[in-house]
């Protein structure tokens, strides 16, 4: 008797643990905050029904087996325990978009000198990420009327679209387009001469 | 986007609503691709390829040996490993008129984010969702697993 007693019990400890399977342990979430190429972190907030958890420094992680549970307290995992999960996924992650603002000489599409000698970095960093995307966008100033900053605006894409050309670019990368002078980095009344307004904002993805 | 709104219902009312989907803005691109992938866009599933643009409900489903990497249009980057699905739920990125938002729903498997400049503008828009738990992020670059 005292052993189908004991059977009996075994059996419903199992149906019950099957049941919190089905429920939790078949599943969870592992959320791991990084180091940022600077160095630094951000933070993170991890939250289920239960309540939530923040991750703030890089290598610090949470576990969550259900919405109905706490997820657990922050545990800082080893390189290598990262690395054997996530190495994969971390080798593929895209390098992340860059953005340049080149200047130009009033009224013109010719750049200014300290522009010119960025177009290198702009050159390396499409050369980095093997670039097949990259936006040239056109601005202006308020001088002038709005269809001449327009057109304006599309020369100066177009020129440094021409120099990233001349300097090995595939042209069908490269989308050039022009917003005139609709977009100004500093806000301006009209007709005023705004250095940081004529340019050319280059983003390689 | 009221002009593209109304072009789009003009174009709904004429009966032909492919135009319209095919107006609407992408959010991000396929930037490499490795094994079997695939993106679920609109109802239709096909092989994820390099450069192929991505628009919001787009769902992307990796096989046993596959990997994606995708850039979106805010300078985020997101890596899925192999055996993941994440759909993009909501992204809107339009700084000017201050319209900023992005949800994602990860599935399963393995990812990494970076994320961009929705994060930095609004962080309190990002928010990913996981089958046990909902993340919330501040500008940085973390990593997911779901198993």
């Amino acid at each position: 008797m005292i052993k189908n007693g004991k059977v009996l019990y075994f059996l419903g400890t199992l149906v019950v643990a099957a049941s919190l399977c089905l429920s939790g342990c078949s599943r969870k979430t592992t959320v791991v905050l990084l180091p940022e190429d600077d160095g630094g972190a951000g933070a993170m907030t991890v939250s289920t029904d239960a309540g939530t958890v923040e991750i703030v420094r890089a290598g610090e992680a949470t576990v969550v087996s259900s919405r109905t549970s706490r997820p657990s307290p922050p545990e800082e995992l080893s390189s290598e325990e990262i690395e054997s999960v996530f190495g994969e996924v971390l080798k593929n992650l895209p390098m992340k978009p860059v953005h340049f603002i080149l200047y130009f000489e009033f009224g013109t599409t010719k750049l200014t000198a300290d522009s010119t000698a960025r177009l290198v970095e702009v050159l390396a960093a499409i050369e980095r990420r093997s670039s097949e995307s990259i936006s040239v966008v056109g601005h202006t100033d308020t001088v002038g009327d709005t269809s001449h900053n327009r057109r304006l605006a599309k020369g100066r894409a177009e020129a440094v679209s021409r120099l990233l050309v001349d300097k090995g670019v595939h042209r069908d990368y490269i989308r050039s387009t022009s917003h005139g002078e609709s977009n100004p980095l500093v806000e301006t009344g009209d007709n005023v001469r705004e250095l940081r307004n004529r340019r050319v904002e280059v983003v390689v993805r | 986007m009221n002009y593209k709104m109304l072009f789009c219902t003009a174009v709904l009312l004429a009966g032909l609503p492919a135009i319209c989907l095919a107006s609407r803005d992408s959010i991000a691109f396929v930037d490499s691709v490795r094994g079997e992938a695939t993106i679920e866009s609109a109802g239709r599933s096909i092989p994820a390829v390099a450069n192929m643009k991505m628009f919001t409900g787009d769902l992307v489903r990796t096989g046993s040996k596959g990997s994606v990497g995708l850039i979106f249009d805010d300078d985020s980057v997101v890596a899925i490993g192999p055996e993941s699905e994440l759909q993009v739920e909501e992204f809107l990125f339009h700084p000017a008129e201050d319209e900023l938002s992005f949800v994602a729903r990860m599935f399963k498997g393995t990812f990494s984010f970076i994320t961009g400049q929705i994060a930095k503008l609004a962080p309190e828009k990002v928010r990913l969702e996981t089958p046990e738990a909902t993340l919330g992020v501040r500008g940085t670059k973390f990593a997911v697993e779901i198993k």
